[in-house]
């Protein structure tokens, strides 16, 4: 559409507007977790200084480190973990032909359908079942069960663009099917991995629902649903200390866009493409 | 053994660990669901079968049928504002502003917030005092201006406009990434042929489209069916009943009232609305995909 056409100013002084107003939320959640007790509930007041007391509040009331290492720990398990048995997965779901691979890939589409609020309980009985019930461990099973269907047709969709004669020279050369897996193939399958990443990690880091039901204690618990609990449990009408914990919590992954950003459409367009 | 048969095991043990943690932390609870939505169960005393009786019940629930209205009403919004908005963008972005970059960013960077920070930013930006409110006033009037989310006719919509503030951009981004995936020579060939702005995109642009359109309203659909966090945080479904969802709803009757079939049968509900939608929707889309 007139790709070559600069368009009009005042349409792009439009969308800055709009813009704007898209920014201007996140820049409110900034500003809260600065503006001084006297200015808090006066909307159009700024901060007079850079006021850091909710955050010293936040850290010692709510036990930020805590919340903060056990995200880290599960967004890295589940993601790592998903892209260890996903790998394997969609790579012979490209490679083999047989039914037993067809009705596999049948099995993990079924699954992008389903939605998971009405297996919460069933889960839950199992997780005590196994003496999974308040882990980490638990955490990184049921995200990495519910990524395997969209991270192996990813890794399905980019195998195929690997030439199968790198796998035949390799196993000539004495290669075991494992080590060609993880030493040759693996490395090549790293844009998937990529996308696979920027793509999901925020969706587990965000996640509040899954840790609050399967989680009870407090050393346990990952940022958002202790921000929820924090907020629920303040008796103060204000919510300084619950705008500085979230800038907190939100600010890794600012930085994480930040750096992958001119990725995130290429992955996407990748997928789209291979798809 | 043979080499061929050998493989093919291998193959299997590469397969194995994700058939097994999907199996059974995935597949499985859902099988069992479908078992203990015919059953009265409260986690403690053994389920016991009673026919379709949790069925029959759902549909005379408050919650359950004001979740049903609001969710479904979520699919429509979704439909016919959410996904023509966020083409509308996605072309409007592909274009050479020379504020490009920024524009991109502003519209995305909201997609990842968590929405546990949107409620509690967006509940603030809306109390009856807040911001919202306060730029309102001059604009409809003291006597327009109320408490969105906390009156019965306002709730859910306020809720459902909430959503676009991330869901835009994400399916802007999307269509985004469709768009340049679109090779230059196809609009090329459409300049030489004399074809021009609404014409070069109803009959170029948009069928070159239809795998992102598939992507998208598959999204957007099942987005909507699944809302729960906005009700839940900022409402959790009230004042009444008035801003349930489906999901808030099978969530209330678990883990409040430790309904559990019940709640079951409420989930198993939801996942017939989504699997029936998603494939009319396939069955739509997919015929107008046109191949690269």
């Amino acid at each position: 559409m007139g790709l070559n056409k600069r368009p009009s100013l005042a349409l792009e002084a439009l969308l800055i507007l709009a813009a704007l107003a898209f920014l201007f939320p996140i820049f409110f959640l900034l500003e809260m977790s600065f503006k001084e007790p006297r200015y808090f509930f006066k909307p159009y007041e700024l901060p007079h200084s850079f006021y850091f007391d909710y955050y010293r509040k936040a850290v010692q009331d709510m036990d930020f480190f805590t919340g903060l290492t056990n995200s880290v720990l599960v967004t890295v398990g589940a993601l790592g973990f998903a892209i260890i048995v996903a790998s394997m997965s969609g790579y012979v779901l490209s490679r083999r032909q047989e039914r037993l691979f067809r009705y596999a890939y049948l099995f993990f589409l079924s699954g992008m359908v389903i939605p998971t609020v009405g297996s919460l309980i069933p889960l839950f009985t199992l997780a005590v079942k196994i003496h999974l019930m308040n882990t980490r461990t638990l955490l990184v099973l049921i995200y990495t069960a519910g990524f395997i269907p969209f991270a192996s047709f990813l890794y399905a969709a980019f195998t195929k663009s690997i030439p199968r004669e790198l796998e035949e020279s390799a196993s000539l050369d004495g290669c075991g099917p494992f080590r060609l897996f993880w030493r040759i193939i693996f490395p090549l399958l790293l844009p998937a991995t990529g996308t696979f990443i920027i793509t999901n990690v925020y969706g587990i880091w965000n996640d509040f629902l899954t840790p609050l039901i399967f989680l009870n204690q407090p050393e346990k618990m990952t940022l958002m649903p202790q921000i929820v609990q924090f907020m629920f449990n303040k008796q103060s009408v204000n919510y300084g200390p619950v705008f500085a914990v979230s800038v907190l919590a939100v600010l890794p992954l600012v930085v994480l866009f930040a750096f992958t950003q001119k990725y995130m459409l290429k992955g996407l367009t990748a997928g789209a493409v291979k798809g | 053994m043979s080499l061929s048969r050998k493989q093919y095991w291998i193959a299997c043990l590469f397969l194995l660990p994700a058939l097994a943690i999907f199996g059974l932390f995935f597949y499985f609870p859902f099988l069992q669901s479908i078992y203990y939505s015919f059953t009265e169960w409260n986690g403690i005393k053994a389920p016991r079968f009673i026919g379709f009786d949790n069925y029959r019940y759902l549909f005379q629930d408050a919650q359950m049928l004001d979740g049903m209205k609001n969710t479904l009403k979520m699919v429509v919004f979704g439909l016919i504002v959410q996904n023509p908005l966020a083409l509308l963008l996605a072309l409007l972005l592909n274009r050479k502003f020379r504020t490009r970059g920024f524009l991109r960013t502003s519209f995305y960077l909201p997609v990842i917030i968590s929405l546990v920070v949107t409620s509690i930013v967006w509940g603030e930006l809306l109390k009856y005092d807040g911001f919202i409110n306060g730029l309102l006033e001059p604009i409809i009037g003291e006597a327009h201006v109320q408490d969105w989310l906390g009156t019965v006719s306002t709730s859910f919509p306020t809720i459902m406009l909430l959503t676009q503030w991330q869901g835009i951009g994400y399916c802007a981004l999307i269509y985004l990434a469709g768009l340049q995936s679109i090779p230059t020579d196809v609009y090329e060939a459409a300049d030489i042929e004399g074809a021009k702005g609404f014409a070069l995109f109803r009959h170029v642009t948009f069928p070159m489209l239809m795998s992102s359109v598939t992507i998208v309203l598959f999204l957007t659909i099942v987005g909507a069916l699944r809302l729960f966090d906005l009700p839940f945080l900022l409402t959790n479904g009230g004042p009444g009943s008035s801003s349930y969802t489906l999901f808030l709803a099978v969530y209330n009757s678990a883990f409040k009232n430790q309904s559990y079939g019940y709640a079951t049968a409420g989930g198993i509900v939801l996942a017939l609305f989504i699997i029936a939608v998603t494939v009319v929707q396939l069955g739509i889309t997919r015929k107008r995909e046109v191949e690269l």
